[in-house]
């Protein structure tokens, strides 16, 4: 007589499974009496062993032909001779193989609104955050404070969906366990491994909660801040150090709470404190190298250890990810070109090539000894298996993909000691396949999940796909086998030692040597005239007719950073360029074409105070941290005017000047309060409890300290004076005022406060605080003893500012050296970078730009460009490097084509996330 | 062989017609290194008289009475023509009531820009002081946004700078693309393609419609049995090719489509915007296919194209053969005409093309190259006296002549250059 081990009252009805199973694996076990009422749903019994099976236990060596003992759920015995118990029953596995069951490491699987479609892809850039139309005001964030994208006490174990019709399709698909996770929401909640068993009750599928607390960086189910990435990674980073803080309070107070004021119970922060506590990890999205960096940066200040998911860009990040030593969710969800696409479309080389290579990523990782699993990622699990064999093909182990599957994912979730493995005492999760898991044609015959067998039906028409002919396993290896990439990136040369010989050298310093040398020693000019000689082994360099002037530096920049503005506050400070840096934006590489060597990427202007800034060289191909330039004075960005008072809906104040003004100095204030209190803490040799960080106040206190310098966004000459004022009242200094095309009329008063100036050369009239702009501002500012800058605010004016600084010799007489100045030397004062860079002098970075005429005049236009002594641009090297996208694009679009036929929506996952629009 | 007889020069100007009120003094230009864009360049005299050249040549003496402006050491080339601007039509950008170039509707062929052109606007002394003497002003949006008008930037009311108030019709032809944004951005997914294909062939049926519509109209006014329909009768100056197409496309595809069905249509054409025009350079040729193009300090088009693609447009499509001339699209940045033309130098467009790309070819592709466009007896006299080649920055414009009218080159930015730069050191506080 068979026995049940579990009761089902739910499930799909009565499915003739006995008598499938029958058929496809043989059970040892007498026939059912046929007078006996036919259970609903019979199965193996409690004790049973699969005996002359390949078993793959991942932990251990793989048994030819093995046994595998479960009782009650728990796998007992595993080996070659593995005793049978008397009374259990035996399964015939001849010609099977038995694995651990898949696990799916991110899902849905048990809440309604994951049903949608399937998982999100990594981070993205900034987006459309926000639903459109009228705005839900009980969903809005007023600030870090206000939180309703925080659902750190939902746990996925609690609202499981005991209707969810995925159990059995993952199962099907051969997954015994699922990481179920939620969707709403930056911190979406507590994630939970199930089991996909049949249960009563839906609880009894958890295995382990919380596993995991899962986080996005963009979300759709508030309005207000942050409403842009660069707000998510501090709404984050303030969240996990305000549960650091909170923690510290109710330890103190539990500790001794007599005579103490209680603190406040915090639903939001209460489960952080705990996850901090055990140090479960934090599930963060990341599909690439850039975003695997940030997620690794800011886990770091939340203080948890970090699992990215998505990673489908990996391939390029395996160092990273082994030297880091954070794991990998890996999505198998490739990505493939869109359906009903421009015939004509045009992909992007990026594109092109994760198309081609996400494939490689899990035999990458494997390569560099990083950690990771696999999930599904799309509607129909069935696909992961599929996905991984392509994973397979493109060079990664079967032991390998197995691991990912398995071990690996329950390691990452904190369950491989229940879970992942065939070791005695684990869960009896197993899945039974015809062969090879990993072979096309395979199939996976029945899963056990807690002991319990379930099989799979065979499935219908053509679905199961045959093993590969000849023809078939043919373009299967031309599939995997990946196109060669050209060198799109990183210095076409790197000498030690260049000696540019014969040129016109404008040093922006010392003016024009005629016939002139320079000498580039590591990086370094070491040496700069007109009577040098080449040392032996210098690459040399025949500067005839070229003109060398120092590199251009553009003091204000949007390029290189995946979002701008975080405008749902009007002090954004807590928000930094720093952490959406985006190293591979082509304008990098135009802007090198253009003789720019280093920038200084600001904040936009949609709020009063806005974020801080990051002033990198434009080392093209290195990571984003190797962009930004050692010692160079952490800046922040202010805005008064039309753009941070313009209507908003909702309505967010300032809506005048005068409120402007208002909002600056109450955050001074506020600043200075936040100040004292770490002030009397430290006086006080640091005893009782460490006040709390606040990202936003410390910003705001560096500028106090003079850490932290205010480049302020301004166009009338009323609102540069108020802030001077403003300054002088509080204390601080403003270093530039940025655009500032009234500055002339205030020069006399910026100057005596000591601001710099850095504006536009030319435009004017496209709003009215622009209307009084001149043409002459640069060199009238120069005069009344302003030190000024010209800069681009854009990504194509800024590859010729050489040209726009020419402007100031015709609008205002300028002479050549003081308008180059006001493109290199003067930029690199204003932003605390001119002991590195900014003139051709001794000692300074061998930042330069060479040109073939003039770069003042214009019909010149630049032959070369370096940087730290590196030839970064060529315009010959350049004609070779596009020849060579080329070609390799042609042999991509030809191996994949630009699109898939047929109809459906286009799915092209890995666009590029969208752009700001920057306002100036 | 410059000189002409009087006589047939006032036959000429009969045939040209009184339009515009044009200047009345009798000016010689002397001295100076005239280029006169006909291939001649030499030291000599310009003379102008009741608002055109009468007179160009080494050899020229300044008639009685003429009052003699001293071109020594200087240069004198025609006046540049910034071939579509909203000059006139806007004042601040971001002041919606300050902007009258947009109308309502998809399609206003009847609209001409000579209407809402304000003569006072502050953006045309800042644009002629850097050269540019004369512009078309051109309504924007929909797909067919009415008439262009050709001015000189001078004038106390629009009457006396008007040129041509009906020298084009500006169509913006239907693009066929999925990508969304606009610019260099692209935003999200692209749509599906099925869609945007069907909206496209939407398009073109209605500007196909509005074609039709014009053909009809003239034929059943002809006959007299149909009331006067202001719309459609200036469709019918388009269809009998009364006045040419300005028709605006960027992309590769579209411009293909943009000259496929202007010739289909049988009108005459100007391809204007043209960013990627470099592509089909030969074949744009093979079509005799002329352009105004867009700026080339410009963004690439895509992300994997080459740095230099908008700089290097302008050269390919000159040695293709393709004609050329260049325009802003803008109003208060007029004034960087010459350098959407000089930036296209170091990239392969010779120095004397990009010259008459911003001097010459704009009015030859308008028709009006028998008006003005060259230093010739008988041209508007359009002039400007620099002391360099104006497509450089550090040239200076020195004397302007728009409609015959010598005109200063004060503006509202140099005013207050001088104002500020007056005020008193010593009154600082602080």
């Amino acid at each position: 007589m068979l026995h049940r081990i579990r009761h089902h009252s739910w499930g799909p009805p009565a499915i003739p499974r006995a008598l499938a199973a029958l058929g496809l694996l043989a059970v040892a076990a007498p026939p059912v009496a046929e007078a006996q009422p036919r259970p609903e749903r019979p199965d193996v019994p409690s004790q049973f062993a699969i005996r002359g099976a390949r078993i793959v236990t991942v932990s251990g060596q793989t048994l030819d032909n093995g046994t595998v003992v479960v009782s009650n759920g728990v796998i007992t015995a595993v080996g070659r001779n593995a005793a049978v118990p008397a009374g259990a029953w035996v399964i015939d596995g001849t010609g099977k193989t038995v694995y651990p069951g898949l696990i799916d490491a991110l899902t849905t699987l048990g809440h309604p609104s994951g049903r949608r479609g399937g998982e999100e892809g990594g981070g993205g850039g900034g987006g459309p955050f926000g639903p459109q139309g009228p705005i839900d005001m009980s969903r809005h964030s007023w600030g870090p404070e206000d939180r309703p994208g925080t659902h750190s006490w939902k746990t996925a174990a609690e609202e499981l969906d005991g209707g969810d019709d995925r159990y059995a399709r993952w199962r099907n698909a051969g997954f015994t366990t699922v990481v179920s996770t939620l969707e709403e929401g930056l911190v979406t909640g507590q994630a939970a491994v199930l089991n996909l068993g049949e249960v009563e009750r839906p609880r009894q599928m958890v295995v382990a909660t919380p596993a995991a607390m899962r986080v996005k960086l963009q979300d759709r189910s508030y309005t207000g801040y942050p409403n842009s990435l660069l707000g998510s990674f501090a709404y984050l980073k303030q969240l996990y150090l305000d549960a650091q803080y909170y923690d510290r309070v109710w330890t103190d107070y539990d500790a001794s709470p007599v005579g103490k004021q209680r603190p406040e119970w915090d639903l939001a922060l209460e489960p952080i404190r705990h996850e901090l506590a055990e140090g479960y990890p934090v599930l963060f999205p990341a599909d690439n190298r850039k975003e695997i960096e940030r997620a690794i940066e800011t886990s770091a200040v939340m203080g948890v250890p970090v699992v990215v998911y998505g990673a489908q860009a990996g391939y390029a990040a395996a160092d990273l990810l082994a030297s880091s030593r954070v794991p990998a969710l890996v999505s198998l969800d490739w990505p493939a070109p869109p359906r009903n696409g421009d015939p004509e479309a045009d992909p992007s080389l990026a594109t092109l090539r994760l198309w081609d290579r996400a494939p490689t990523t899990p035999a990458a990782l494997e390569e560099a000894g990083a950690r990771f699993a696999f999930y599904g990622g799309s509607t129909n699990p069935a696909d992961a298996l599929t996905h991984a064999r392509t994973a397979v093909r493109h060079g990664l182990t079967k032991q390998g993909a197995i691991r990912a599957f398995t071990l690996s994912a329950a390691e990452i979730m904190g369950v491989a000691d229940r879970l992942g493995s065939i070791e005695p005492g684990k869960i009896a999760n197993l899945l039974v396949a015809s062969g090879d898991l990993f072979e096309d044609g395979t199939r996976v015959e029945s899963v056990f999940v807690d002991g319990t067998r379930f099989e799979i039906p065979e499935p219908s028409g053509a679905a199961g796909r045959a093993r590969a002919d000849g023809a078939q396993a043919d373009a299967e290896a031309a599939e995997a086998s990946v196109v060669p990439m050209a060198s799109d990136k990183g210095p076409y040369r790197e000498d030690r030692v260049t000696f540019i010989r014969g040129a016109t050298i404008m040093t922006a310093s010392h003016g024009v040597v005629e016939n002139g040398s320079i000498l580039i020693r590591d990086g370094k000019i070491a040496d700069v005239g007109p009577n040098l000689t080449a040392p032996s082994g210098a690459r040399i360099v025949d500067g005839t007719g070229k003109f060398v002037i120092p590199g251009i530096i553009d003091a204000h920049s949007h390029i290189a950073a995946d979002a701008i503005n975080e405008g749902a506050v009007n002090v954004s400070a807590m928000v930094g360029i720093q952490d959406v840096i985006d190293p591979n934006d082509v304008g990098i590489y135009r802007a090198l074409a253009g003789g720019v060597t280093s920038i200084n990427i600001l904040h936009g202007s949609a709020n009063p105070i806005g974020g801080g800034n990051a002033v990198v060289k434009l080392r093209w191909g290195s990571d984003a941290k190797q962009l930004l330039i050692e010692g160079a004075h952490p800046g922040i960005k202010f805005a008064l005017g039309e753009n941070t008072k313009r209507d908003r809906n909702p309505d967010r104040y300032p809506a005048t000047r005068m409120g402007v003004q208002d909002v600056v100095r109450q955050a001074f204030l506020e600043a200075r309060e936040y100040q004292k209190g770490w002030d009397a803490w430290e006086a006080g040799g640091r005893r009782g409890i460490e006040p709390r960080r606040d990202l936003k106040l410390e910003s705001l206190a560096q500028i106090l300290r003079g850490d932290r310098w205010v480049h302020s966004h301004s166009y009338r000459a009323d609102e540069i004076l108020q802030l001077i004022r403003l300054a002088e009242e509080q204390g601080f200094h403003v270093r530039t005022f940025q655009h500032v095309l009234e500055g002339y009329k205030v020069a006399d008063e910026m100057a005596a406060h000591g601001a710099g100036a850095s504006t536009f050369s030319d435009w004017w009239a496209y709003k009215v605080e622009a209307y009084d702009a001149i043409p002459y501002n640069a060199a009238l500012m120069t005069e009344r003893g302003v030190l000024v800058s010209i800069n681009s605010d854009s990504g194509e004016e800024m590859r010729h500012l050489n040209q726009e600084a020419a402007k100031a010799m015709k609008w205002g007489g300028m002479d050549e050296e003081s308008a180059l100045r006001l493109v290199t030397l003067n930029p690199a004062m204003q932003l605390g970078i001119d002991d590195h860079t900014g003139s051709i002098d001794v000692g300074k970075d061998a930042d330069l730009a060479v040109y073939d005429g003039n770069p003042l005049d214009m019909f010149a236009k630049v032959v070369q460009t370096y940087v730290d002594g590196k030839l970064y641009f060529d315009m010959q090297l350049d004609q070779e490097r596009q020849a060579a996208i080329a070609t390799e694009k042609a042999a991509l679009i030809a191996k994949h084509g630009r699109n898939r036929t047929g109809p459906g929506a286009v799915t092209d996952r890995i666009a590029p996330g969208p752009r700001e629009e920057v306002i100036r | 062989m410059r000189r002409q007889s009087l006589w047939g020069l006032a036959l000429a100007l009969a045939m040209l017609g009184p339009v515009t009120p044009l200047g009345a003094q009798t000016y010689a230009i002397q001295g100076g290194t005239i280029h006169t864009l006909t291939g001649d360049t030499f030291v000599g005299t310009v003379v102008v008289r009741d608002g055109r050249i009468v007179d160009v040549g080494p050899n020229v003496q300044p008639p009685a009475g003429a009052e003699v402006v001293d071109a020594t050491g200087r240069h004198v080339y025609p006046g540049m023509f910034d071939a579509v601007t909203q000059l006139g039509l806007t004042e601040v950008g971001a002041v919606d009531v300050t902007n009258d170039s947009r109308e309502q509707g998809d399609f206003n062929p009847h609209l001409q820009a000579e209407t809402a052109i304000h003569p006072s606007t502050e953006h045309i002394p800042v644009a002629r002081a850097n050269g540019i003497t004369h512009a078309m002003a051109a309504p924007e949006g929909g797909i067919i946004s009415g008439q262009a008008s050709l001015v000189g930037l001078d004038g106390w009311t629009v009457e006396e700078m008007n040129i041509e108030a009906g020298a084009a019709m500006i169509v913006n032809y239907p693009s066929l693309s999925a990508r969304r944004g606009f610019g260099g951005f692209s935003f999200g997914q692209p749509r599906p393609f099925s869609e945007v294909e069907e909206e496209y062939h939407q398009r073109v049926a209605r500007l196909d419609e509005w074609m039709e519509g014009g053909r009809r109209y003239a034929q059943a006014a002809s006959a007299g049995t149909v009331a006067r329909d202001l719309a459609l009768e200036a469709m019918a100056k388009v269809v009998s090719r009364e006045i040419p197409v300005l028709l605006s496309a960027d992309g590769e595809r579209d411009i293909r489509n943009a000259v496929e069905w202007a010739e289909g249509q049988n009108i005459r054409y100007v391809i204007t915007g043209g960013r990627e025009a470099w592509k089909i350079a030969d074949w744009l040729a093979e079509h005799d296919v002329q352009m105004i193009l867009g700026p080339s300090q410009a963004m690439p088009a895509d992300e994997d194209a080459s740095y230099d693609e908008a700089y290097a447009n302008a050269g390919k499509l000159h040695a293709a053969g393709v004609k050329i001339a260049f325009a802003t699209f803008n109003s208060s940045d007029s004034r960087t005409l010459p350098y959407e033309a000089a930036m296209a130098v170091p990239f392969g467009l010779p120095e004397e093309a990009a010259l008459e790309a911003v001097m010459k070819n704009g009015a030859e592709m308008l028709g009006l190259g028998d008006r003005m466009g060259t230093i010739e007896t008988g041209k508007i006299a359009n002039l400007i006296v620099t002391d360099g080649n104006p497509l450089e920055i550090q040239t200076q414009i020195l004397d302007l002549f728009i409609l015959g009218r010598q005109v200063s080159t004060d503006n509202r930015h140099k005013s207050l250059y001088e104002k500020y730069r007056a005020r008193p050191k010593d009154r600082v506080i602080s």
